[in-house]
Protein backbone atom coordinates (compact mmCIF):
# COMPACT_ATOMS: atom_id res chain seq x y z
CA UNK A 1 0.00 0.00 0.00
CA UNK A 2 3.07 2.23 1.00
CA UNK A 3 6.40 2.30 -0.71
CA UNK A 4 8.72 4.89 0.36
CA UNK A 5 12.05 4.41 -0.88
CA UNK A 6 15.23 6.80 0.11
CA UNK A 7 12.53 9.44 1.13
CA UNK A 8 14.40 13.04 1.99
CA UNK A 9 12.56 16.24 2.91
CA UNK A 10 14.51 19.75 3.54
CA UNK A 11 12.96 23.41 4.49
CA UNK A 12 16.17 25.26 3.38
CA UNK A 13 19.63 23.91 3.12
CA UNK A 14 19.83 23.54 6.94
CA UNK A 15 16.68 21.76 7.99
CA UNK A 16 16.50 17.95 6.91
CA UNK A 17 13.11 17.27 8.11
CA UNK A 18 13.32 13.79 6.50
CA UNK A 19 16.58 12.10 6.00
CA UNK A 20 16.97 8.73 3.74
CA UNK A 21 13.71 7.16 4.94
CA UNK A 22 12.68 3.85 3.34
CA UNK A 23 10.05 1.42 4.46
CA UNK A 24 7.22 -0.29 3.23
CA UNK A 25 3.48 -0.65 4.88
CA UNK A 26 1.73 -4.06 3.27
CA UNK A 27 -2.66 -3.92 2.21
CA UNK A 28 -4.90 -4.29 5.17
CA UNK A 29 -1.65 -3.20 7.80
CA UNK A 30 -2.10 -1.39 11.07
CA UNK A 31 1.31 0.95 11.36
CA UNK A 32 1.99 3.24 14.10
CA UNK A 33 4.79 6.04 13.51
CA UNK A 34 5.97 7.28 16.58
CA UNK A 35 8.95 9.77 17.70
CA UNK A 36 9.32 12.73 19.86
CA UNK A 37 7.70 15.97 19.17
CA UNK A 38 9.33 17.67 15.94
CA UNK A 39 10.63 14.29 14.44
CA UNK A 40 9.48 14.34 11.37
CA UNK A 41 6.19 12.85 11.96
CA UNK A 42 3.69 15.20 10.69
CA UNK A 43 6.33 15.72 7.82
CA UNK A 44 5.95 12.61 6.46
CA UNK A 45 2.39 12.19 6.65
CA UNK A 46 2.33 15.01 4.63
CA UNK A 47 4.44 13.66 1.66
CA UNK A 48 2.29 10.31 1.98
CA UNK A 49 -0.99 12.80 1.70
CA UNK A 50 0.62 15.29 -1.17
CA UNK A 51 0.36 17.65 0.82
CA UNK A 52 4.30 18.64 0.55
CA UNK A 53 6.45 17.14 -2.28
CA UNK A 54 9.78 15.56 -1.31
CA UNK A 55 12.95 16.83 -1.91
CA UNK A 56 14.07 13.56 -3.38
CA UNK A 57 13.51 10.11 -2.99
CA UNK A 58 10.37 8.12 -4.42
CA UNK A 59 7.03 7.77 -2.77
CA UNK A 60 4.23 5.40 -3.84
CA UNK A 61 0.93 4.96 -2.39
CA UNK A 62 -1.97 2.63 -3.29
CA UNK A 63 0.45 2.36 -6.82
CA UNK A 64 0.74 6.11 -7.13
CA UNK A 65 4.17 7.74 -7.27
CA UNK A 66 3.21 10.65 -5.12
CA UNK A 67 6.21 12.62 -6.66
CA UNK A 68 5.64 12.89 -10.21
CA UNK A 69 1.92 12.72 -9.44
CA UNK A 70 -0.17 15.91 -11.45
CA UNK A 71 -1.55 18.63 -9.71
CA UNK A 72 -5.00 18.13 -11.40
CA UNK A 73 -4.40 14.34 -10.10
CA UNK A 74 -4.14 15.57 -6.54
CA UNK A 75 -8.09 15.32 -5.27
CA UNK A 76 -8.72 12.48 -7.28
CA UNK A 77 -5.90 10.52 -5.09
CA UNK A 78 -7.30 12.02 -2.28
CA UNK A 79 -10.25 10.44 -2.47
CA UNK A 80 -8.74 7.04 -2.14
CA UNK A 81 -7.02 8.21 1.10
CA UNK A 82 -9.02 9.07 4.81
CA UNK A 83 -6.89 11.96 6.85
CA UNK A 84 -7.73 12.05 10.74
CA UNK A 85 -6.04 15.23 12.62
CA UNK A 86 -5.68 15.76 16.15
CA UNK A 87 -7.39 19.48 15.85
CA UNK A 88 -10.84 17.09 14.26
CA UNK A 89 -11.03 19.09 11.70
CA UNK A 90 -15.31 19.94 11.51
CA UNK A 91 -17.21 22.27 10.20
CA UNK A 92 -18.75 24.07 13.11
CA UNK A 93 -22.07 25.63 11.49
CA UNK A 94 -22.82 22.03 10.19
CA UNK A 95 -23.96 19.30 11.87
CA UNK A 96 -22.51 16.00 12.41
CA UNK A 97 -24.62 14.48 9.54
CA UNK A 98 -24.12 17.71 7.49
CA UNK A 99 -20.55 17.62 7.59
CA UNK A 100 -20.33 14.48 6.49
CA UNK A 101 -22.83 14.47 3.43
CA UNK A 102 -21.67 18.25 2.36
CA UNK A 103 -17.67 16.74 1.48
CA UNK A 104 -19.52 14.59 -0.90
CA UNK A 105 -21.62 16.68 -2.24
CA UNK A 106 -18.68 19.07 -3.23
CA UNK A 107 -17.64 14.95 -4.83
CA UNK A 108 -20.59 15.65 -6.59
CA UNK A 109 -22.62 12.29 -5.12
CA UNK A 110 -26.25 12.23 -5.88
CA UNK A 111 -28.16 12.79 -2.46
CA UNK A 112 -28.89 9.29 -2.02
CA UNK A 113 -25.75 8.23 -2.07
CA UNK A 114 -24.50 10.89 0.08
CA UNK A 115 -26.84 10.13 3.04
CA UNK A 116 -26.83 6.46 3.04
CA UNK A 117 -22.79 6.88 3.20
CA UNK A 118 -22.88 9.56 5.69
CA UNK A 119 -25.09 7.58 7.58
CA UNK A 120 -23.38 4.16 7.57
CA UNK A 121 -20.32 5.96 8.34
CA UNK A 122 -21.61 7.22 11.87
CA UNK A 123 -23.15 4.11 12.18
CA UNK A 124 -19.73 2.78 12.35
CA UNK A 125 -18.25 5.02 15.08
CA UNK A 126 -21.16 4.50 16.82
CA UNK A 127 -22.76 8.20 16.74
CA UNK A 128 -25.57 7.76 14.61
CA UNK A 129 -27.73 9.26 17.49
CA UNK A 130 -26.20 12.01 17.86
CA UNK A 131 -26.28 12.67 13.49
CA UNK A 132 -28.32 16.01 14.24
CA UNK A 133 -25.66 17.73 17.00
CA UNK A 134 -23.61 20.69 15.89
CA UNK A 135 -19.77 19.47 16.53
CA UNK A 136 -20.07 22.31 19.69
CA UNK A 137 -22.47 20.28 21.28
CA UNK A 138 -20.29 17.02 21.21
CA UNK A 139 -17.37 15.83 23.64
CA UNK A 140 -14.08 15.75 22.68
CA UNK A 141 -14.18 11.95 21.86
CA UNK A 142 -17.31 12.35 19.85
CA UNK A 143 -16.13 14.62 17.93
CA UNK A 144 -12.97 13.36 17.05
CA UNK A 145 -15.35 9.95 16.08
CA UNK A 146 -16.83 12.73 14.22
CA UNK A 147 -13.77 13.13 12.77
CA UNK A 148 -12.61 9.41 12.13
CA UNK A 149 -16.39 9.29 10.48
CA UNK A 150 -15.50 12.36 7.79
CA UNK A 151 -12.28 10.13 7.06
CA UNK A 152 -14.12 6.98 6.57
CA UNK A 153 -17.02 8.57 4.98
CA UNK A 154 -15.71 7.81 1.06
CA UNK A 155 -14.42 4.16 2.44
CA UNK A 156 -10.87 4.64 1.69
CA UNK A 157 -8.06 2.00 0.95
CA UNK A 158 -5.93 3.93 3.66
CA UNK A 159 -6.34 5.93 6.57
CA UNK A 160 -3.91 8.18 7.34
CA UNK A 161 -4.04 9.60 11.49
CA UNK A 162 -1.97 12.59 12.73
CA UNK A 163 -1.76 12.58 16.52
CA UNK A 164 -5.87 11.50 16.43
CA UNK A 165 -5.90 11.34 20.40
CA UNK A 166 -3.45 14.28 21.24
CA UNK A 167 -6.27 16.09 22.72
CA UNK A 168 -8.50 12.89 24.39
CA UNK A 169 -8.05 11.42 27.85
CA UNK A 170 -6.67 7.86 27.76
CA UNK A 171 -10.22 6.32 28.15
CA UNK A 172 -10.96 8.29 25.30
CA UNK A 173 -7.77 7.61 23.09
CA UNK A 174 -7.90 3.66 23.60
CA UNK A 175 -11.74 4.14 22.57
CA UNK A 176 -10.60 5.73 18.95
CA UNK A 177 -7.36 3.36 18.82
CA UNK A 178 -10.63 0.64 18.95
CA UNK A 179 -12.53 2.46 16.61
CA UNK A 180 -9.16 2.25 13.80
CA UNK A 181 -8.44 -1.34 14.95
CA UNK A 182 -12.10 -2.01 13.52
CA UNK A 183 -11.97 -0.19 10.81
CA UNK A 184 -8.83 -2.05 9.65
CA UNK A 185 -10.10 -5.60 10.26
CA UNK A 186 -12.45 -4.11 7.71
CA UNK A 187 -9.63 -3.96 5.00
CA UNK A 188 -8.51 -0.73 5.17
CA UNK A 189 -5.01 0.01 5.86
CA UNK A 190 -4.41 2.07 8.65
CA UNK A 191 -1.09 4.10 9.06
CA UNK A 192 -1.10 6.59 12.93
CA UNK A 193 1.14 8.87 13.97
CA UNK A 194 1.43 9.30 17.81
CA UNK A 195 3.91 9.96 20.10
CA UNK A 196 1.40 7.63 22.95
CA UNK A 197 3.67 4.91 24.02
CA UNK A 198 1.73 2.99 26.17
CA UNK A 199 -1.01 3.45 23.60
CA UNK A 200 1.12 1.91 20.89
CA UNK A 201 1.82 -0.63 23.36
CA UNK A 202 -1.15 -2.10 24.41
CA UNK A 203 -2.07 -2.35 20.64
CA UNK A 204 0.35 -4.56 19.79
CA UNK A 205 0.84 -3.39 16.00
CA UNK A 206 3.83 -2.98 14.24
CA UNK A 207 6.23 0.41 15.37
CA UNK A 208 8.05 2.83 13.18
CA UNK A 209 10.05 5.30 14.89
CA UNK A 210 11.47 8.58 13.43
CA UNK A 211 13.80 10.42 15.42
CA UNK A 212 15.99 13.61 13.87
CA UNK A 213 14.56 12.67 10.18
CA UNK A 214 15.67 8.87 10.43
CA UNK A 215 13.74 6.36 10.86
CA UNK A 216 14.21 2.61 12.38
CA UNK A 217 11.62 -0.26 12.82
CA UNK A 218 10.74 -1.18 16.87
CA UNK A 219 10.09 -4.19 17.89
CA UNK A 220 7.66 -3.19 20.69
CA UNK A 221 6.74 -6.94 22.17
CA UNK A 222 10.51 -7.58 22.63
CA UNK A 223 10.88 -4.24 24.11
CA UNK A 224 8.19 -5.24 26.77
CA UNK A 225 9.38 -8.06 27.57
CA UNK A 226 12.72 -6.97 28.18
CA UNK A 227 11.39 -4.56 30.39
CA UNK A 228 8.93 -6.84 32.25
CA UNK A 229 12.11 -9.66 32.22
CA UNK A 230 15.08 -7.86 32.08
CA UNK A 231 17.59 -10.80 32.31
CA UNK A 232 16.19 -12.76 29.61
CA UNK A 233 18.24 -12.99 26.60
CA UNK A 234 18.41 -10.48 23.79
CA UNK B 1 -20.14 19.30 -8.02
CA UNK B 2 -23.82 19.66 -7.98
CA UNK B 3 -25.98 22.87 -8.69
CA UNK B 4 -27.39 22.35 -4.91
CA UNK B 5 -24.06 22.34 -3.44
CA UNK B 6 -22.84 25.58 -5.81
CA UNK B 7 -26.02 27.45 -5.02
CA UNK B 8 -26.46 26.35 -1.25
CA UNK B 9 -22.41 27.01 -0.69
CA UNK B 10 -22.65 30.50 -2.63
CA UNK B 11 -25.52 31.56 -0.14
CA UNK B 12 -23.60 30.47 2.92
CA UNK B 13 -21.16 32.69 1.84
CA UNK B 14 -23.34 35.38 1.67
CA UNK B 15 -24.90 34.78 5.12
CA UNK B 16 -21.11 34.33 6.97
CA UNK B 17 -20.45 38.20 6.31
CA UNK B 18 -23.80 39.38 5.98
CA UNK B 19 -22.24 43.04 6.45
CA UNK B 20 -19.29 42.72 4.09
CA UNK B 21 -21.73 41.28 1.38
CA UNK B 22 -24.06 44.29 1.65
CA UNK B 23 -21.27 46.47 1.43
CA UNK B 24 -19.84 44.90 -1.47
CA UNK B 25 -23.57 45.42 -3.17
CA UNK B 26 -23.79 49.06 -2.22
CA UNK B 27 -19.77 49.85 -3.15
CA UNK B 28 -21.26 48.39 -6.70
CA UNK B 29 -24.49 50.28 -6.64
CA UNK B 30 -22.66 53.59 -6.41
CA UNK B 31 -20.03 52.58 -8.49
CA UNK B 32 -22.85 52.15 -11.67
CA UNK B 33 -25.01 54.33 -10.41
CA UNK B 34 -22.55 57.72 -11.33
CA UNK B 35 -22.12 56.33 -15.13
CA UNK B 36 -25.44 55.73 -15.12
CA UNK B 37 -26.50 58.61 -14.27
CA UNK B 38 -24.25 60.24 -17.45
CA UNK B 39 -25.78 57.75 -19.50
CA UNK B 40 -29.12 58.89 -18.84
CA UNK B 41 -28.05 62.67 -19.31
CA UNK B 42 -26.35 61.92 -22.37
CA UNK B 43 -29.38 59.80 -23.80
CA UNK B 44 -31.55 62.52 -23.03
CA UNK B 45 -29.94 65.38 -24.14
CA UNK B 46 -28.59 63.32 -27.54
CA UNK B 47 -32.61 63.43 -28.45
CA UNK B 48 -32.19 66.62 -28.84
CA UNK B 49 -29.51 66.91 -31.35
CA UNK B 50 -30.80 63.71 -33.35
CA UNK B 51 -27.35 62.22 -35.04
CA UNK B 52 -28.69 59.81 -37.40
CA UNK B 53 -29.52 63.27 -39.56
CA UNK B 54 -27.34 64.88 -41.75
CA UNK B 55 -27.39 68.25 -39.57
CA UNK B 56 -29.14 71.27 -40.33
CA UNK B 57 -27.23 74.68 -41.48
CA UNK B 58 -29.57 77.31 -41.30
CA UNK B 59 -33.51 77.56 -39.91
CA UNK B 60 -36.07 80.05 -41.71
CA UNK B 61 -38.62 80.85 -39.57
CA UNK B 62 -41.65 82.20 -41.86
CA UNK B 63 -44.39 84.34 -42.04
CA UNK B 64 -47.43 82.38 -41.23
CA UNK B 65 -48.84 84.14 -44.63
CA UNK B 66 -45.40 83.37 -46.31
CA UNK B 67 -44.94 80.89 -49.71
CA UNK B 68 -42.60 78.60 -47.84
CA UNK B 69 -41.90 77.31 -51.22
CA UNK B 70 -41.03 79.91 -53.19
CA UNK B 71 -38.52 80.73 -50.39
CA UNK B 72 -37.63 77.38 -50.65
CA UNK B 73 -36.75 77.27 -53.82
CA UNK B 74 -34.78 80.51 -53.48
CA UNK B 75 -32.77 78.99 -51.07
CA UNK B 76 -32.02 75.89 -53.30
CA UNK B 77 -30.67 77.96 -56.01
CA UNK B 78 -28.10 78.85 -53.88
CA UNK B 79 -24.65 76.33 -54.72
CA UNK B 80 -23.54 75.61 -50.90
CA UNK B 81 -27.34 74.17 -50.47
CA UNK B 82 -27.38 70.40 -50.32
CA UNK B 83 -31.28 70.20 -49.98
CA UNK B 84 -34.35 72.21 -48.08
CA UNK B 85 -37.24 70.93 -45.98
CA UNK B 86 -39.94 72.58 -45.38
CA UNK B 87 -41.42 71.99 -41.81
CA UNK B 88 -45.01 73.18 -41.55
CA UNK B 89 -46.67 73.98 -38.10
CA UNK B 90 -48.78 70.43 -37.77
CA UNK B 91 -44.99 68.53 -38.87
CA UNK B 92 -43.77 70.78 -35.98
CA UNK B 93 -46.32 69.81 -33.58
CA UNK B 94 -45.85 66.35 -34.90
CA UNK B 95 -42.41 65.94 -34.51
CA UNK B 96 -42.36 67.55 -30.67
CA UNK B 97 -44.67 64.87 -29.59
CA UNK B 98 -42.90 61.88 -30.96
CA UNK B 99 -39.31 63.15 -29.52
CA UNK B 100 -41.08 64.17 -26.26
CA UNK B 101 -44.04 62.00 -25.85
CA UNK B 102 -44.91 63.07 -22.08
CA UNK B 103 -45.26 66.66 -23.04
CA UNK B 104 -46.38 66.25 -26.31
CA UNK B 105 -49.72 65.01 -25.12
CA UNK B 106 -49.77 68.73 -22.81
CA UNK B 107 -50.15 70.51 -25.96
CA UNK B 108 -53.10 68.49 -27.30
CA UNK B 109 -55.61 70.90 -25.77
CA UNK B 110 -54.31 73.91 -28.12
CA UNK B 111 -56.53 74.89 -30.83
CA UNK B 112 -54.16 75.77 -32.90
CA UNK B 113 -50.63 74.80 -34.00
CA UNK B 114 -47.93 76.51 -31.41
CA UNK B 115 -45.49 76.58 -34.19
CA UNK B 116 -44.43 78.53 -36.76
CA UNK B 117 -43.19 76.78 -39.78
CA UNK B 118 -40.15 76.61 -40.92
CA UNK B 119 -37.62 76.05 -43.68
CA UNK B 120 -34.66 73.45 -42.35
CA UNK B 121 -31.49 74.32 -44.82
CA UNK B 122 -28.98 71.52 -45.20
CA UNK B 123 -25.63 72.66 -46.45
CA UNK B 124 -23.52 70.32 -49.06
CA UNK B 125 -20.35 68.73 -46.59
CA UNK B 126 -17.50 70.66 -48.45
CA UNK B 127 -18.80 74.34 -47.40
CA UNK B 128 -16.41 76.35 -45.56
CA UNK B 129 -17.58 76.51 -41.58
CA UNK B 130 -18.92 80.16 -42.21
CA UNK B 131 -21.57 79.61 -45.33
CA UNK B 132 -24.13 78.87 -43.17
CA UNK B 133 -23.54 82.51 -40.66
CA UNK B 134 -23.05 84.03 -44.41
CA UNK B 135 -26.74 82.70 -45.95
CA UNK B 136 -28.14 82.88 -42.56
CA UNK B 137 -27.36 87.04 -42.66
CA UNK B 138 -28.99 86.81 -46.52
CA UNK B 139 -31.81 85.30 -45.73
CA UNK B 140 -32.70 87.84 -42.95
CA UNK B 141 -34.08 90.43 -44.88
CA UNK B 142 -36.24 88.19 -47.34
CA UNK B 143 -39.85 89.31 -47.56
CA UNK B 144 -41.59 86.03 -45.45
CA UNK B 145 -38.56 85.49 -43.51
CA UNK B 146 -39.63 85.96 -39.86
CA UNK B 147 -35.75 84.66 -39.00
CA UNK B 148 -32.88 83.33 -40.26
CA UNK B 149 -30.45 81.43 -38.18
CA UNK B 150 -27.31 79.64 -38.13
CA UNK B 151 -27.02 76.31 -36.23
CA UNK B 152 -24.16 74.61 -37.90
CA UNK B 153 -22.10 75.79 -35.30
CA UNK B 154 -24.44 75.19 -31.99
CA UNK B 155 -25.29 71.68 -33.46
CA UNK B 156 -21.70 70.72 -33.74
CA UNK B 157 -21.16 72.09 -30.01
CA UNK B 158 -23.89 70.56 -28.77
CA UNK B 159 -23.00 67.55 -30.29
CA UNK B 160 -19.38 67.71 -28.87
CA UNK B 161 -21.25 68.28 -25.61
CA UNK B 162 -23.24 65.03 -25.33
CA UNK B 163 -20.21 63.06 -26.45
CA UNK B 164 -17.76 64.86 -24.25
CA UNK B 165 -20.27 63.70 -21.51
CA UNK B 166 -20.52 59.96 -23.06
CA UNK B 167 -17.06 60.23 -22.50
CA UNK B 168 -16.88 61.08 -19.33
CA UNK B 169 -19.68 59.11 -18.05
CA UNK B 170 -17.41 55.97 -20.09
CA UNK B 171 -14.53 57.11 -18.20
CA UNK B 172 -16.15 57.12 -14.82
CA UNK B 173 -17.68 54.16 -15.32
CA UNK B 174 -14.17 52.62 -15.98
CA UNK B 175 -12.75 54.33 -12.78
CA UNK B 176 -15.86 52.86 -10.42
CA UNK B 177 -15.96 49.37 -12.30
CA UNK B 178 -12.32 48.80 -11.13
CA UNK B 179 -12.89 50.35 -8.48
CA UNK B 180 -15.96 47.66 -7.34
CA UNK B 181 -13.94 45.07 -9.01
CA UNK B 182 -11.62 45.95 -6.28
CA UNK B 183 -14.04 45.90 -3.59
CA UNK B 184 -15.64 42.35 -4.57
CA UNK B 185 -12.43 41.04 -4.37
CA UNK B 186 -11.17 41.81 -0.94
CA UNK B 187 -15.09 40.81 0.30
CA UNK B 188 -14.10 37.33 -1.72
CA UNK B 189 -10.69 37.55 0.31
CA UNK B 190 -12.84 37.61 3.65
CA UNK B 191 -14.78 35.29 2.55
CA UNK B 192 -11.68 33.13 1.94
CA UNK B 193 -10.45 33.68 5.38
CA UNK B 194 -13.78 32.80 7.23
CA UNK B 195 -14.39 29.43 5.31
CA UNK B 196 -10.54 28.52 5.60
CA UNK B 197 -11.55 25.22 7.63
CA UNK B 198 -13.93 23.95 5.13
CA UNK B 199 -11.44 24.63 2.26
CA UNK B 200 -9.22 22.56 3.83
CA UNK B 201 -11.46 19.96 4.80
CA UNK B 202 -12.70 20.09 1.23
CA UNK B 203 -9.17 19.66 -0.18
CA UNK B 204 -8.14 16.62 1.85
CA UNK B 205 -11.30 14.96 1.21
CA UNK B 206 -10.09 15.28 -2.63
CA UNK B 207 -12.25 17.93 -3.55
CA UNK B 208 -11.16 19.68 -6.81
CA UNK B 209 -10.11 23.85 -6.97
CA UNK B 210 -12.77 24.18 -9.20
CA UNK B 211 -15.52 22.68 -6.88
CA UNK B 212 -13.83 24.77 -4.13
CA UNK B 213 -14.20 28.15 -5.89
CA UNK B 214 -17.28 28.08 -7.63
CA UNK B 215 -19.28 29.10 -4.92
CA UNK B 216 -16.66 32.34 -4.46
CA UNK B 217 -17.46 32.62 -8.36
CA UNK B 218 -21.23 32.09 -7.93
CA UNK B 219 -21.02 34.54 -4.74
CA UNK B 220 -18.97 37.76 -6.11
CA UNK B 221 -21.51 37.45 -9.48
CA UNK B 222 -24.72 37.48 -7.67
CA UNK B 223 -22.87 40.35 -5.34
CA UNK B 224 -22.19 42.53 -8.86
CA UNK B 225 -25.79 41.32 -10.47
CA UNK B 226 -27.39 42.85 -7.25
CA UNK B 227 -25.08 46.28 -7.21
CA UNK B 228 -26.18 46.38 -10.97
CA UNK B 229 -29.68 45.71 -10.26
CA UNK B 230 -29.99 48.14 -6.95
CA UNK B 231 -27.88 50.96 -8.96
CA UNK B 232 -30.73 50.55 -12.16
CA UNK B 233 -32.82 50.86 -9.06
CA UNK B 234 -31.48 53.93 -7.74
CA UNK B 235 -31.28 55.19 -11.76
CA UNK B 236 -34.98 54.76 -12.23
CA UNK B 237 -36.22 56.15 -8.47
CA UNK B 238 -34.06 59.33 -10.19
CA UNK B 239 -35.13 59.78 -13.04
CA UNK B 240 -39.10 59.33 -11.47
CA UNK B 241 -38.02 62.06 -8.93
CA UNK B 242 -36.57 64.57 -11.65
CA UNK B 243 -40.26 64.13 -13.34
CA UNK B 244 -42.21 64.18 -10.62
CA UNK B 245 -40.40 67.49 -9.93
CA UNK B 246 -40.30 69.08 -13.25
CA UNK B 247 -44.19 68.26 -13.65
CA UNK B 248 -44.78 70.41 -10.56
CA UNK B 249 -41.84 73.42 -11.09
CA UNK B 250 -41.43 73.05 -14.96
CA UNK B 251 -38.21 74.43 -15.66
CA UNK B 252 -37.55 75.53 -19.16
CA UNK B 253 -34.68 73.70 -20.26
CA UNK B 254 -34.43 70.99 -18.08
CA UNK B 255 -38.29 69.57 -18.80
CA UNK B 256 -37.46 69.87 -22.70
CA UNK B 257 -34.71 67.06 -22.46
CA UNK B 258 -35.71 65.35 -19.16
CA UNK B 259 -38.15 62.76 -20.50
CA UNK B 260 -36.89 59.42 -21.34
CA UNK B 261 -35.20 56.90 -19.30
CA UNK B 262 -32.15 54.32 -20.41
CA UNK B 263 -33.03 52.18 -23.33
CA UNK B 264 -33.34 48.64 -22.80
CA UNK B 265 -30.40 46.66 -23.87
CA UNK B 266 -28.35 50.08 -21.76
CA UNK B 267 -30.71 49.66 -18.84
CA UNK B 268 -29.71 45.32 -18.98
CA UNK B 269 -26.28 46.20 -19.19
CA UNK B 270 -25.97 47.70 -15.94
CA UNK B 271 -26.30 44.20 -14.08
CA UNK B 272 -25.14 41.74 -16.69
CA UNK B 273 -21.68 44.33 -16.32
CA UNK B 274 -21.90 44.29 -12.48
CA UNK B 275 -22.47 40.43 -12.85
CA UNK B 276 -19.17 40.50 -14.91
CA UNK B 277 -17.19 42.65 -12.61
CA UNK B 278 -18.06 40.66 -9.28
CA UNK B 279 -16.98 37.28 -11.03
CA UNK B 280 -13.63 39.63 -12.39
CA UNK B 281 -13.34 40.44 -8.32
CA UNK B 282 -13.83 37.06 -8.25
CA UNK B 283 -11.03 35.34 -10.42
CA UNK B 284 -8.36 38.62 -9.21
CA UNK B 285 -8.57 37.46 -5.36
CA UNK B 286 -8.75 33.83 -6.19
CA UNK B 287 -5.86 33.97 -8.92
CA UNK B 288 -3.51 32.29 -6.51
CA UNK B 289 -3.94 28.74 -4.62
CA UNK B 290 -6.57 29.47 -1.43
CA UNK B 291 -4.57 28.87 1.76
CA UNK B 292 -6.18 26.46 3.47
Amino acid sequence: MIQVFRLCKDYGPFRHAISDVSFNVERGEFVFLTGPSGAGKSTLLKLLFREELPTSGQVLVNGRNIGVLPDSQVPYFRRTLGVVFQDFKLIGRKTIFENLSFVQSVLGLPRGEQKRRAYQALKRVGLQHRMNSYPSELSGGEQQRSAVALAIVNEPVLLLADEPTGNLDPVLSEEIMKLFAEINIRGTTVFVATHDIDLIRRMGKRVLTIEKGMLRERDMARESLAREAPFLPG
Amino acid sequence: MNSRYLFGEAWAIARSGPRHTAMAVLLIALAFYVPGLFALLARNLSRMSDPAQDPVGVVLTLDPSADARAIAAKVAQDRRVARVTIVGSEAALERFRRAYPDLGAALQELHEAPFPPTIEVHLRPAVPALAARDLAASAQSWPGVDSAESEEAFARKFRDGVRLLRGAGFFLGGLLAFAAVLSVASAVRLALDLHRDEIDIMRRMGATEAAIRAPFWLHASFEGLAGGALSLLLLYATYRAAIHLLSREPHPVLSLFWVGFLDLPTALALPAVGAIAGFVGSLLSLSKRPKS
